[in-house]
């Protein structure tokens, strides 16, 4: 890995590498997964990492992949949801206060396509945020081991957090009716 | 916004949710209150926390895990057991969909490959073959037959009958709207399909426009029968919609739900009968009953407010029709039809009303309506007469209300007369949306009569009296006589 330390790869080089392989675990989970466990989105970053990395596959270091799987997550799961004609039915949160879990059962992966280009626009206004969230909701991160990636305090991300949940849901709920 | 306006925005936020909800917006809008921009911005994301409730909070791998695990689809030219695969015809909540060809019979099927996700627990494998036993027992020319449960190395796949055609959702997203007769006809396909499923006890669950098809020779057919229970957890009861945050994905289509389906209560015929209401009305008129911006929008109304009536989006819908979808549409199971066969009883029920009384007794309507309009001139003209005999004001003023009474309400009626002759689609319509002003101007022309009466009756006694009684003759006309021939004439008197 040092050979490369002073050239890390280019995210776009490795993303595909990356992609593949998250989705190879994610299946492979699927079918053996037993009633009552849930697809752990860190567990599956971590296991992708250990796999790539003992092939000899050229990372800066573990921040360095997590940030590259978390940007490949998001292209993934946007992309399913863009292929599923996602975004023909959803148009906009809304204020109607259902609980919670309605609100991810009826738009969660039909709300991606529109989270994704809200968090474009969030990128050009604060890129660090748009990174965060791309850790936090694409690669299942707690706030500590975010944290731990960003290389900045736990106060820190949980007040960016805060603020690029209010900014997304914004912009997510002012979406044309 | 300037970076240092932004980050202290940033500052404000983030110094206020320290604070207490109510306390949190005051304190933002004293600190800034030298910048307005700086202080609506706060404000606004302040606000948008506190709606924001779990928003984001669970990774999307967790909460949709089937988006990630997607397997790529099986390729044209590949063999699965007997079927070789053509090519992909659709995917879903269940899986890909393949039109493939049986080599045992040479024949093509479209092959179902369940999610494995489905199929994972031992009980829901055999719930699977339950249904799908259910659903191959169904035969009948309006529901695609089931043909075979396959198992192969270990993956669910369901061969059906391949229907070649395009889904109701298709047609009504091309935006061509259909012709009334068109409607009534696909109304009773549909509901004669669903019945023949009903009769067996099997409930579709999960019925609409994307479910069902309309073949290439025009016959329409309601694909996955009782194949929605499949994606329901094995203990039953519970609503479709914990399913869907245990394992994240999404089952069945809220925008089709009963309120009771919603709600995790007892799903049954009522369910379908309600999902049939939903899609006739789309089919119709283009749009969702209950319209809203978002899947969570039309839940809400689903569950709290009623459907717009359908006559109000196509006037031309005969009101048979469109009493049926309002009754299908009800929030109350028990105010819904009991099963589509029920359906079916009142879509001929209506049929047989639009058909031949209505057009043998709308003479008398007619004859009516140009009656009316004869006594509105012999009132005007009598006004006109008296204005003569004694000129003052009052009989002056009495003749132009009577003559211009007189005018709006014959034109009105003439519209009515012309509307039932030319375009009796749109007919009950425009009976409501006159009602009101032929009452209102028979009451007024009544009145007007018998004080124009009482004036002249010192010096015209008999013809006060010829003008009194047609102010009764107005009176009785429009209480009795109009709603036994509206009756007589449309089954109504509305």
């Amino acid at each position: 890995m040092t050979a490369h330390a002073d050239q890390p790869p280019a995210a776009q080089e490795l993303a595909p590498l990356v992609y593949d392989e998250l989705r190879r675990i994610a299946a492979a989970y699927m079918r053996r997964e037993r009633p009552g466990q849930t697809l752990q989105a860190t567990a599956l970053v971590h296991e992708a990492y250990l796999r790539l990395a003992s092939a000899g596959t050229p990372w800066h270091d573990k921040r360095h992949f997590v940030g590259i799987a978390a940007r490949a997550m998001r292209q993934i799961l946007v992309d399913r949801a863009r292929a599923r004609g996602a975004q023909k039915r959803w148009a906009g949160l809304d204020r109607v206060t259902l609980t919670d879990a309605l609100a991810a059962a009826t738009s969660e992966a039909a709300m991606l396509p529109a989270l994704d280009e809200a968090l474009t626009r969030l990128e050009k206004v604060d890129a660090a945020q748009a990174r965060l969230v791309e850790l936090r909701y694409f690669a299942g991160l707690s706030i500590e081991e975010a944290a731990d990636a960003l290389a900045i305090s736990p106060a820190t991300v949980k007040r960016r957090w805060a603020l690029a949940r209010a900014w997304l849901f914004r912009e997510l709920s002012d979406s044309p009716a | 916004m300037t970076p240092e306006r932004r980050q202290r925005v940033e500052q404000l936020f983030a110094a206020a949710l320290d604070r207490d909800a109510e306390s949190a917006a005051q304190w933002i809008a004293r600190e800034a209150a030298d910048d307005p921009a700086v202080r609506e911005e706060a404000l606004s994301l302040l606000a948008s926390h506190s709606r924001a409730g779990a928003f984001l909070e669970r990774p999307i791998a967790e909460s949709a895990p089937d988006l990630l695990a997607d397997e790529t689809p099986l390729a044209s030219g590949a063999t699965v057991g007997a079927y070789t695969i053509v090519r992909e015809i659709g995917r879903g909540g269940m899986g890909h969909v393949y039109l493939a060809s049986d080599a045992r019979l040479g024949r093509a099927v479209a092959l179902k490959a369940l999610a494995p996700h489905l199929v994972r627990q031992p009980s829901h494998r055999e719930r699977l073959r339950r249904e799908a036993r259910a659903a191959a027992a169904l035969s009948h020319a309006g529901i695609c037959t089931v043909f075979a449960l396959e198992e192969i190395d270990g993956a669910l796949y369901i061969a059906t009958e391949f229907v070649d055609g395009r889904t109701l959702r298709e047609e009504i997203d091309s935006g061509r709207r259909p012709a009334v007769d068109e409607i009534v006809r696909t109304a009773r396909e549909i509901a004669l399909a669903l019945a023949a499923a009903h009769a067996r006890g099997i409930v579709h669950r999960d019925l609409k426009p994307e479910n069902v098809m309309r073949a290439r020779d025009g016959s329409l057919k309601i694909l996955d029968f009782g194949l929605a229970r499949l994606t329901e957890p094995a203990d039953g009861a519970r609503a479709a919609l914990t399913f869907v945050t245990d394992a994240g994905l999404v089952v069945g289509t809220p925008a089709y739900m009963a309120p009771e389906q919603i709600n995790g209560g007892e799903v049954g015929m009522p369910a379908d009968v309600f999902a049939f209401g939903v899609l006739l009305y789309e089919f119709a008129c283009g749009v969702h009953p209950f319209g809203g911006a978002s899947p969570l929008a039309i839940v809400a109304r689903v569950l709290d407010s009623d459907a717009r009536p359908i006559e109000s989006r196509r006037a031309e819908v005969p009101d048979g029709l469109a009493a049926i979808v309002a009754r299908c549409l009800q929030k109350a199971p028990g105010d819904r039809f009991r099963s589509a066969a029920e359906i079916v009883e009142a879509l001929r029920a209506a049929e047989g009303a639009v058909a031949a009384p209505r057009a043998r007794h709308a003479a008398w309507w007619r004859a009516h309506q140009v009656a009316i309009t004869i006594v509105y001139l012999a009132a005007a003209i009598l006004a006109w007469q008296f204005k003569e005999w004694v000129e003052t004001p009052i009989t002056v003023g009495v003749f132009l209300a009577l003559g211009a009474a007189a005018t709006v309400g014959g034109v009105l009626r003439g519209h009515l007369v012309f509307t039932e002759r030319l375009n009796r689609a749109r007919l009950a319509v425009e009976r409501r949306r006159t009602r009101r002003a032929l009452s209102a101007i028979d009451i007024a022309m009544a009145a007007l009569l018998v004080g124009d009466a009482a004036w002249i009756a010192p010096v015209r006694a008999l013809a006060a009296l010829f003008a009194l009684s047609a102010a009764v003759a107005i009176v009785l006309a429009s209480l009795v006589l109009e709603p036994a021939t509206t009756a007589a004439a449309f089954g109504d008197d509305a």
